[in-house]
């Protein structure tokens, strides 16, 4: 069971479901300013609870996500930086499950998954 | 209170224009521009302007410009990102390459902006007067029909 304290504002919700090998991360509402520490101390307990359950691959629901800013997003840039950076053998693959109708997770999500094309994916 | 606003122009420019993109790319990059206000003005006011002219021939060019004072240090760097982000021939690519710089950086990373013109396919302007500055980002988009 995993500890990994979930961020509950007003505006904006994550939690993860922790398991091996995978992890789901469902974040809900609007990321702004406003929840850009949280969600950074989310996303590093998250990237350390993988490593410690060895898991495969993290699953990050966005279909509920309204909106996220360019601060929010750079917590995701930090998360597959980190991942890129460990030993092939630890590295896990991220996918992040979009909503067709949320029209910033199209440009946004190809940007972040060109980053490390061969560990992030896109499922509609 | 960035988000209110956001969401205020994402729901006036539903009724004026017809495409969703457009209206993401119009209320994003009003929303990119407020909190590059709320991180780097100086005082307590900001003014956001945005404005949706139509076109003779057809369309419409839609117009968001945040202006407020800031630090001369401030106003040194913008010009800086802003003239790179103008120049850059692939808009997307500099976005990608601010991204990976930006991994490691805790300070200002120009990611908003460069993003204003990569994912809200705008142009960028600045406009400074003293420690006044204006960000001007301009597009065309589509009229919803009548």
């Amino acid at each position: 069971m995993n500890t990994i304290r979930p961020v509950e504002d007003l505006d904006f919700t994550a939690k993860v479901e922790s398991g091996s090998p995978t992890l789901i991360v469902t974040l809900v509402g609007n990321a702004d300013l406003n929840v850009k520490t949280e969600l950074d101390r989310f996303m590093i307990a998250v990237h350390e609870e993988a490593r410690r359950v060895g898991a495969k691959e993290v699953v990050v629901d966005l279909k509920e996500l309204e909106f996220m800013n360019s601060s929010c997003l750079k917590s995701f840039v930090w998360w597959i930086s980190s991942v890129h950076e460990l030993a092939s053998d630890r590295q896990y693959h991220i996918t992040f499950v979009s909503s067709p109708s949320m029209y910033w997770q199209r440009r946004s999500l190809n940007a972040l998954a060109g980053l490390a094309t061969e560990l992030v994916s896109i499922s509609a | 209170m960035v988000s209110v606003v956001r969401r205020f122009v994402e729901e006036t420019f539903e009724k004026m224009v017809g495409d969703p993109e457009a209206i993401f790319r119009v209320s994003m990059t009003a929303h990119e521009l407020l909190e590059n206000g709320a991180k780097y003005a100086v005082g307590r006011r900001a003014q956001l302007r945005v404005v949706l002219e139509e076109l003779e021939g057809g369309g419409a060019s839609a117009h968001i410009a945040l202006t407020n004072e800031t630090t001369p240090e401030h106003v040194e760097r913008l010009r800086v990102r802003i003239a790179e982000i103008a120049r850059a021939e692939d808009p997307f690519a500099l976005y990608q390459a601010l991204m990976r710089r930006s991994s490691k950086l805790r300070d200002e990373s120009g990611l908003g902006l460069a993003r204003i013109r990569a994912e809200g396919d705008m142009n960028l302007g600045l406009e400074v007067d003293g420690n006044r500055v204006s960000i001007v980002a301009q597009a065309r988009v589509t009229e919803r029909a009548p």
